[in-house]
């Protein structure tokens, strides 16, 4: 079935090299619709986990946090009940608020489990870090893969394959309400190397391998390669049930491996459908 | 599986390379324990950025004056580290109450003023050589202390005369007590005097000791030589980073064994599965070893770089299996010529996992430099991230999968 699979391919690779490049327009501009959230530590704020002695209702734990602050005098624009399970809340607030008026605010309810505030300065700094850190990291990728293969199509291929997957992961986050934090760019810096990973495996197999035919290499590669994808998407999808369910507060965990569920799945395609599209065409035209 | 092989296995020198170092890792781990983080382990961490970039020097300063501060205080288990020219980061075991953060951003600057409150300054922080223990009577405080003798000297000379008039006392540009105190008729005698007090009083006596310490602590400490503000602070208690530890120790091992599930139906081979997840959990192992040494902190970021350099450290043994198994079915049936071709492939697949493990480095440079360049601070929260990702896959690349390659070698061929 996948050899069938793969000559169909082959035959029509031009067709599905579009695939990939159009899901990943489509996510850019789902993005620009949708917009994605910015977790506090890019935007500033405080978020705060609480456990409450007895369950009471959002609007109501709202309610009573916008009075107290009030009455100590802080002004805050922004109370947002995040999640709330049973005793377990988590709060977000638009300002970065001192720990202590918080504490006050929920002196008689319960205790603050975790409390994390982010003011402007930091948030701002924070934000610009990402763009450059993200920024070099592609370029110290880009020279490492040029420097791997020694041609430029198929490195080329390789780079376009990681933005994509990147852009397509960031559509997935949109769509999921996963935050832009500064966790989940380490998501998706790790997911650059994922995604160069199944790249270099099939541009190796298909450029360097001699013996066999294009199919039969690309068929070796893509049995090794999706093995690698499924174990690591399987690996990826426990550590983020098991931290929403477990733990919900360690948003660290939850938004490296969300993001990089998606960000794998989409490589899938993204390799078997782009990448080996654009090796076809090279090694055709190379004759 | 033949003994023969086994002894093979064991000899090379790769394989006992892996051997001994699990074995040190271990030793280190028991011996020397591993430092958790501060979402592990529950504990404050403040952010503090200075007004504008100062060289290492005003930076030691700083840093110095606020653990004497802190430690004045009262506040236990307390680390002040500089993050790069402009960051300050402080943790401590549990909560930061609202007085710690007054504390630490407060420069510490001490004025004197007779008479009026625009009066020229009579004594500042800088003429006072030593401060006693505060003392409290009811809700009115005091804080003694000794000037230096040209300190003694001003003050005498701007004194003179002014008997009962009041004495206004600045900490940072605000008045210290609302009532400012009278000066005394024998203060005003021209004379210089080395002992002299700060006093005031509170609403109540909590309030007064709160006052009274906060005073004590900032003129024994000296002042801060820039500015300093607070920009972030993060809070989480014990047992929710109880909670954390265990849940990822859990969700760890059921990656670990989802990965084993996955390559068992793949391979259908015990004797494929097992050595891989040997693999992956040496690889762990040697990790934390690494970090039990240096004495670098494992929180929640550090423990995702550890399972995402495990899932490509899987990804590479996925690669050299399948370049071993893809050649013995092409059948050779030459013994000789098998192993050179086993050898062969392994080559080829190394090269494929050199190159990856070049690309994921290289990504991850950025957020380590950030980390190490800027401390804990923005996206350096990451730096645990980045480093054992790096960490990982160089034990990788230059320990375990040598390993497994081997073992791929002997007991497939």
């Amino acid at each position: 079935m996948l050899e069938l699979m793969l000559e169909k391919l082959m035959k029509h690779y031009k067709l599905f090299i579009m695939i990939p490049l159009i899901i990943t327009g489509l996510s850019g501009l789902f993005i620009a619709f949708n917009g994605i959230d910015e977790g506090i530590d890019l935007k500033g704020g405080s978020i705060a986990s609480l456990k409450l002695k007895e369950p009471i209702n959002s609007s109501d734990l709202e309610n009573l946090l916008k009075a107290s602050f009030d009455s100590q005098g802080v002004i805050v624009n922004e109370i947002d009940v995040v999640s709330n399970r049973g005793t377990d809340v988590t709060v977000q607030i638009g300002t970065d608020l001192n720990s202590t008026v918080f504490e006050n605010a929920i002196r008689n309810k319960g205790t603050i489990a975790s409390y994390n505030s982010i003011g402007p300065v930091l948030s701002e700094e924070a934000m610009g870090q990402i763009y450059w850190a993200i920024g070099f990291a592609f370029l110290f990728m880009s020279i490492a893969v040029f420097i791997i293969f020694r041609e430029p199509v198929p490195s080329f291929g390789v780079i376009l394959g990681a933005f994509c997957d990147m852009v397509i992961a960031l559509g997935g986050m949109s769509l999921f309400n996963i935050p832009l934090t500064i966790a989940s760019i380490g998501g998706l810096l790790m997911l650059i190397a994922y995604s160069v990973d199944t790249d270099l495996l099939l541009t190796t197999r298909l450029l360097r391998r001699k013996e066999g035919t294009i199919i039969s290499r690309a068929q070796d590669a893509m049995k090794t390669g999706l093995t690698m994808s499924l174990t690591a998407i399987a690996a990826m999808l426990v550590l983020y049930i098991v931290t929403i369910f477990l733990i919900p507060e360690a948003s660290t965990l939850s938004n490296i491996a969300g993001v990089l569920t998606i960000g794998l799945i989409a490589d899938i395609p993204k390799t078997w459908l782009m990448n080996l599209g654009i090796l076809r065409w090279y090694m055709e035209w190379k004759k | 599986m033949k003994k023969r092989h086994i002894k093979e296995f064991v000899k090379d020198k790769r394989v006992m390379l892996l051997i001994i170092l699990i074995m040190v890792s271990i030793a280190s781990i028991s011996v020397l324990g591993i430092q958790q983080g501060l979402d592990l382990k529950g504990g404050s961490l403040i952010q503090l950025k200075l007004e504008e970039p100062v060289d290492t020097e005003t930076m030691n300063i700083v840093t110095n004056v606020l653990d004497k501060r802190l430690n004045l205080f009262g506040v236990q288990d307390v680390k002040v580290r500089p993050g790069g020219d402009q960051n300050v980061i402080i943790e401590m075991a549990g909560v930061s109450p609202e007085e710690v953060e007054r504390l630490i951003g407060s420069p510490g600057k001490f004025e004197a003023r007779i008479g009026n409150e625009t009066a020229p300054v009579a004594l500042t922080g800088a003429d006072i050589q030593s401060v006693s223990m505060y003392e409290i009577t009811d809700t009115q405080w005091m804080v003694p202390f000794q000037v230096t003798p040209s300190g003694a000297q001003k003050f005498a000379e701007m004194a003179k005369g002014l008997g009962g008039e009041k004495v206004y006392m600045f900490l940072d540009g605000n008045l210290i007590d609302k009532n400012p105190p009278q000066l005394s008729e024998e203060l005003a005698t021209g004379k210089p005097a080395v002992e002299l007090s700060i006093t005031g009083g509170g609403a109540n006596v909590e309030e007064a000791q709160e006052q009274a310490n906060q005073v004590y602590t900032v003129l024994k400490t000296g002042s801060l030589p820039v500015q300093i503000s607070i920009t972030g602070a993060s809070t989480v208690s014990p047992e929710l980073g109880d909670q954390f530890l265990n849940g990822a120790v859990i969700a760890g091992l059921l990656a670990i064994l989802v990965i084993t599930g996955m390559i068992f139906i793949r391979y259908r081979k015990a004797i494929l599965a097992l050595p891989i997840v040997i693999t992956c959990v040496s690889e762990v192992v040697i990790v934390m070893g690494i970090a039990s040494i240096i004495q670098w902190n494992i929180d929640l970021a550090a423990i995702a770089g550890l399972i995402a350099s495990v899932g490509t450290g899987v990804d590479d043994q996925i690669i050299i299996t399948d370049e071993v198994l893809v050649k013995q079915v092409s059948g050779e049936k030459n013994k000789k010529r098998r192993l050179t071709r086993v050898r062969m492939s392994v080559k080829n697949a190394l090269f494929i996992i050199l190159a990856s493990a070049g690309t994921l480095i290289a990504a991850m440079l950025p957020l380590a430099y950030v980390g190490f360049a800027r401390g804990a601070s923005g996206i350096g929260t990451l730096a645990g991230f980045a480093f054992t990702t790096i960490i990982g896959v160089l034990v990788g690349v230059l320990i375990t999968r040598p390993a497994y390659a081997k073992f791929v070698e002997v007991f497939l061929k």
